[in-house]
């Protein structure tokens, strides 16, 4: 075995150098790809262009074989007359072509055609060696401000060859304004410091180089202090980047931070005032862990996986709807571990109302979307694309589509083009010989809990990062690939361990992530971090939730409001039906549970948002309602400097600062039209200020 | 390897004029292009009509009176001031100001399906792979409204782009951004009591009490011009949406703009009192103050069922008056060279008539109608077959629709946009101008 993988690296390295016959699928194919012909805005594109059609990315070679041999009559190549070729003509510009010139003249590319040609099309040895991976030489570089360097693809082969294909591989940058990259490979810095991945494909395989450049200057010291792990890595990057991190952010920005986060609520004044007078260094510590505890973080974590698994009364029915949003609340409630909660609800049966998670198969019924579903909730990883072709930006086949596609199929499950038989295995696993006997999903509950597997405990740490954060470490959380690297990879790979020893306890997890300097610190930028958007090296703005923020509104106001349809709910959070009508949660970006995407709620702010939060009459309803907090307090605080203090501990979970108070004094003392008025033109003011809107 | 960058304006793309983008021939293309651009003087505005559900063609426009009795259906053909040119005989209004509007009788696409042709119609793209129609915005591509709100700008105090009576899904900005979103009109202005939503306060807010308010506002909030917001965007974002919503809310333009009440009510009875007529009465409005593009999303017009008495009674008589009165307004005020109009439904409809008497999804051949901005009148381009289901000549898609839209306003066609992701991606999808219009 041995010696024969030897023998046929031999040969093949031989057919590399001397005028060995050419293959079409590893000679001709990566021409066309690099040239961009089966891409999908052109000849790839599922109708073809111009009548000719190739498979996207080359994923079909022996249709594009077909296409270019034997369609049209041969017309496109004429082995007695090479360079007639249509292929040829078309594609160095010869003859009118939509796409342009694509091949030089004469030039390597066209030469290897036209030698291609002229032996008789070849379609090749059929058991010839493939490409296997890509790595990039080098991986990784620190780089300084536009500084250059060249890329070098080498693709390993199945039988254990390697060959520079750099000339053939189509490059890609994920950051343009950090380093650009020329289809050469040529990579250059710009000015600016950060980070980018460079992407280079061939033939259905990846690789990526990475590159960082550190902010120019001496190296800056930091000072901040290190809690747990968490602050050890993302300070190591911080380092590497010459980036110093934010100072700690003040009591009350913590107290209201950890509050919206974990429970979606503020804190009431006599809550943050019993916390800014508590002197005991562990006050924020003690704060996260009655958090965690609380019925709120239950709904409101709730909400959130409510979205993801598409709880959604329209296919379901109210009582189904609700008793699948129940388990998920009770899981939440009990804080069932992670693994756990998805073994449920990847392995529920039965038809019956009570069982909560088979509901989930109600409202995603073919197994391709269960498959892909699943596969981007609890792996994060989005399959869709291989159903049709190869993922263009990752290792995806479409067997791995469709072996994650049989954990879910009853009957048998083929290859859409081979026809070949796919037996069901899990994303990245080898294909078993034969599919597993009982219920294959339970095969999948299996490995997803596994300590080994790379998907799913870094997928519910990364989310739960986010949630926290209000960015991913991979962003979008729901598209981990190859080319859509971590911002911190160690970290990521610390918080999935953790998850992992601590038997995928979700509280324990936003605990220490709450517990970190990294969550405590301040939103204000220091000239070195402002324009750091992914490390972490400051606190950054969270639109709150379309029901967070109207739940903020009805709590600072005291006036709640009513659900059609939840006559139980108190709180927009609580509401676990999303087509309750309602226009602020409309507005403010409510998903309607259409898709399995976090990118299905919106936070983009929008003009008609603002203009409902300045003048709608549900806001200013609120604000002068007779039983609301403007009411209640100017009638029971008689003194203007108290019941600013109430009013900005309403607000914004915090007291005003002398400059603050003197001119809220000044507001009310000089309003003709009464105090009760002026209080209400405050509350108006406050509510539509960034302080309160925004989770900082 | 392409030339023109994100941030280079369009004058700027008319002067580099020939770089070639897709080889030696394409060259000329873009020069006579930009030719064309430099030929506009004046601003152009948009008003795209957007007949959601899919006009049928054979009872508007393209009649077959010889086809056999299951494609023909019951209408009948009628004279129009064009000789020869005839169009349906329920649209007698229409009949009579063909001087001011011309068609494209070979419409088509390849698509049947609600969600993705609608994507198509109104952005220029027919949408890739995971495009999920549901969502809302849907945009894989900025919608026409987003490129012209953001290759034109605002005029004024008045936003760039609008939409009404409600958004389509497809009407969103995409990678353009909240700045290109549009300004949406979430109300009827065929009601009694029409009003934009939150356009301005309470009554009980006495008008100097806003003033009083926003500098009460400014004084109060700790991030307002602060480095926390500049460092984050959506902040920044708030704060620009707040300028441009006092900006609306203080704006005479605007008000009076939206101020349907404010027509004549012999005019307001002429374009008809229902949703489409009063839509393209406000889109009148809306141009008139400065808006760039006004797309009105106009339902239904999915007649699977009973078809001919739901053409007949309802939707042919309201487009009848809706669209000859806003040609002749727009003549009578002089704004018809300067308003660009656009009538078309995603599709259109199945030449067979179903077991229903409806007909149902046909993207292989349907009638655009385009008028003003610089068209020409009484022109029809292309023809179908004998059933109306194919164009036998000159047939043209929604590139080519894209591209003689925004070359009439003065947008390249093929300048280019930058994705997030760093791809460029032209404005329009490779069309090319429907010469026998313009």
């Amino acid at each position: 075995m041995h010696l024969g993988m030897v023998a046929t690296v031999f040969l093949w390295a031989q057919s590399l150098c001397a005028a060995q016959p050419l293959h079409f699928e590893n000679d001709i194919l990566p021409i066309l790809g690099r040239h961009g012909c089966n891409s999908s805005g052109c000849h790839g594109k599922a109708e073809g262009q111009g009548g000719f059609k190739l498979s996207v990315f080359g994923s079909d070679p022996d249709a594009d074989f077909m296409a270019i041999v034997m369609e049209m009559r041969g017309r496109r190549v004429f082995a007695s007359v090479p360079e007639e070729s249509l292929l040829l003509r078309k594609g160095s510009g010869r003859m009118a072509h939509g796409g342009g010139t694509k091949l030089a003249f004469r030039g390597e590319d066209y030469l290897v055609i036209r030698d291609w040609v002229a032996s008789g099309m070849p379609r090749g040895a059929s058991d010839a060696p493939f490409v296997t991976s890509l790595h990039i030489e080098p991986p990784s570089r620190t780089m300084g401000q536009k500084a250059s360097q060249q890329l070098v693809v080498f693709a390993r082969y199945s039988d254990g060859s390697q060959k520079d294909v750099t000339r053939h591989a189509r490059f890609q940058t994920n950051a343009e304004s950090v380093a650009t990259v020329t289809p050469g490979g040529l990579t250059t810095t710009l000015e600016a410091p950060g980070e980018a991945a460079i992407m280079a494909g061939y033939q259905g395989e990846v690789g990526l180089f990475r590159v960082l450049v550190p902010q120019p200057g001496s190296q800056k010291i930091n000072k901040q202090p290190q809690f747990n792990f968490i602050d050890k890595h993302v300070d190591t990057k911080l380092a590497n980047l010459n980036v110093l991190p934010s100072e700690i952010c003040s009591d009350t920005d913590f107290l209201r931070r950890a509050f919206l986060d974990i429970t979606g609520t503020l804190p009431t004044p006599d809550q943050t005032r019993r916390f800014l007078t508590d002197k005991s260094p562990a006050k924020r510590q003690k704060t996260i862990e009655s958090l965690i505890i609380q019925p709120e973080y239950a709904d409101m974590w709730a909400m959130r996986w409510a979205d993801l698994l598409r709880v959604d009364r329209e296919p379901l029915g109210h009582q189904n709807a609700f008793a699948y949003y129940t388990w998920i609340r009770d899981s939440i409630a009990a804080n069932k571990p992670l693994d756990q909660f998805a073994r449920e609800l990847v392995t529920a049966e039965g038809p019956s109302a009570d069982v909560g998670p088979a509901h989930f198969y109600k409202v995603v019924t073919k197994p391709g979307d269960i498959a892909s579903t699943l596969s981007q909730v609890l792996l994060g990883v989005r399959i869709t694309c291989a159903e049709c072709h190869h993922h263009p930006f990752d290792r995806w086949r479409q067997s791995d589509y469709y072996g994650m596609t049989a954990f879910f199929n009853p009957g048998t499950v083929k290859h859409p083009r081979t026809q070949a038989v796919i037996h069901a295995h899990a994303l990245g696993t080898a294909m078993p010989a034969t599919t597993p006997q009982g219920d294959k999903r339970l095969v999948l509950a299996d490995w997803m809990a596994r300590t080994d597997n790379p998907f799913f405990a870094r997928n519910m740490a990364n989310r739960i990062w986010a949630w926290m954060l209000g960015k991913g470490l991979v962003e979008p959380v729901d598209d981990v690939r190859a080319t859509n690297p971590p911002s911190n990879a160690e970290l990521l790979d610390a918080l999935a361990n953790y998850l992992i020893t601590n038997n995928f306890d979700a509280r324990k997890l936003i605990t220490l992530i709450a517990s970190s300097r990294v969550y405590q610190t301040s939103v204000t930028p220091n000239s070195s971090n402002e324009k750091d958007d992914r490390n972490f090296s400051r606190g950054y703005f969270k639109r709150p939730d379309a029901e967070v923020l109207l739940d903020m509104i009805c709590q600072t106001l005291g006036v709640p409001e009513k659900f059609q349809g939840s006559p139980t709910a108190a709180r927009a959070v609580q509401v676990w039906d999303s087509k309750v009508r309602h226009d602020f949660l409309k507005r403010f970006g409510r998903p309607s549970r259409v898709t399995a995407c976090e990118c299905e709620r919106t936070r983009e702010p929008s003009v008609s948002q603002v203009l409902n939060l300045l003048n709608s009459t549900l806001i200013q309803d609120k604000i002068t309602h007779e039983g609301g907090n403007i009411s209640l307090l100017t009638r029971r605080i008689a003194d203007d400097n108290e019941l600013i203090g109430e009013m900005y501990l309403r607000f914004y979970s915090r007291l005003p600062s002398e400059t603050e108070r003197a001119a809220a004094l000044s507001h009310l003392k000089k309003s003709a039209a009464g105090r009760r008025q002026a209080a209400e033109d405050l509350a108006w003011a406050m509510l539509n200020s960034s302080e309160f809107l925004f989770n900082h | 390897m392409h030339p023109f960058c994100d941030g280079r304006s369009r004058r700027d793309a008319i002067r580099l004029g020939t770089v070639s983008l897709f080889g030696a021939n394409i060259g000329l293309e873009r020069l006579l292009c930009a030719r064309e651009s430099g030929k506009s003087k004046k601003d152009v505005s948009l008003i795209f009509i957007f007949l959601h559900g899919g006009q049928s063609h054979l009872d508007t426009f393209d009649l077959k009176p010889d086809a056999p009795a299951e494609f023909r259906g019951e209408f009948a053909p009628g004279q129009t001031t064009i000789p020869g040119l005839k169009i349906c005989n329920l649209l007698p209004k229409m009949s009579q100001c063909t001087d001011k509007y011309s068609l494209i009788r070979s419409f088509r696409h390849h698509n049947s399906d609600h969600g993705p042709a609608d994507h198509f119609m109104l952005t220029g793209y027919f949408p890739a792979a995971g495009f999920n129609p549901s969502l809302n915005p849907n945009n894989q591509r900025p919608s026409v409204g987003s490129i012209v709100s953001r290759m034109l700008g605002a005029t004024g105090s008045v936003p760039a782009y609008v939409t009404l009576p409600k958004v389509h899904p497809s009407g969103g900005p995409a990678y353009l951004g909240a700045n290109h979103a549009p300004f949406v009109i979430d109300a009827d202005p065929s009601s009694p009591n029409f009003s934009v939503p939150d356009l301005v306060p309470p009554p009980t807010i006495a008008s100097n009490r806003i003033d009083d308010r926003r500098s009460l506002l400014q004084t109060i909030d700790r991030f307002h011009k602060s480095a926390e917001e500049k460092a984050n965007s959506q902040a920044g974002a708030i704060s620009t949406f707040r300028d441009k919503a006092f900006n609306l809310m203080t704006s005479r333009q605007a008000k009076k703009a939206f101020d349907i009440h404010a027509e004549p009510d012999k005019l307001r009875n002429d374009y008809g009192r229902n949703s489409l007529g009063q839509s393209c009465l406000m889109a009148r409005r809306l141009v008139e103050a400065g808006v760039r593009c006004v797309t009105i999303d106009h339902s239904n017009w999915d007649t699977h069922d009973a078809n001919f008495s739901v053409l007949k009674n309802t939707l042919l008589p309201v487009y009848d008056s809706a669209m000859s009165a806003l040609f002749r307004d727009l003549a009578d005020r002089g704004m018809l060279d300067s308003t660009l109009v656009v009538a078309t439904g995603e599709f259109g409809r199945t030449p067979r008539i179903n077991a229903n008497a409806g007909r149902d999804h046909w993207g292989p051949a349907f009638t655009v109608l385009l008028g003003g901005g610089g068209i020409k009148g009484g022109v029809v381009v292309g023809k179908t077959d004998a059933r109306a289901e194919k164009p036998i000549s000159d047939p043209h898609g929604p590139e080519n629709l894209f591209a003689t839209m925004f070359s009439l306003m003065g947008i390249d066609p093929k300048e280019e946009i930058h994705m997030p992701d760093g791809r460029p991606v032209a404005l329009v999808n490779n069309g090319k101008v429907i010469q026998e219009l313009v």
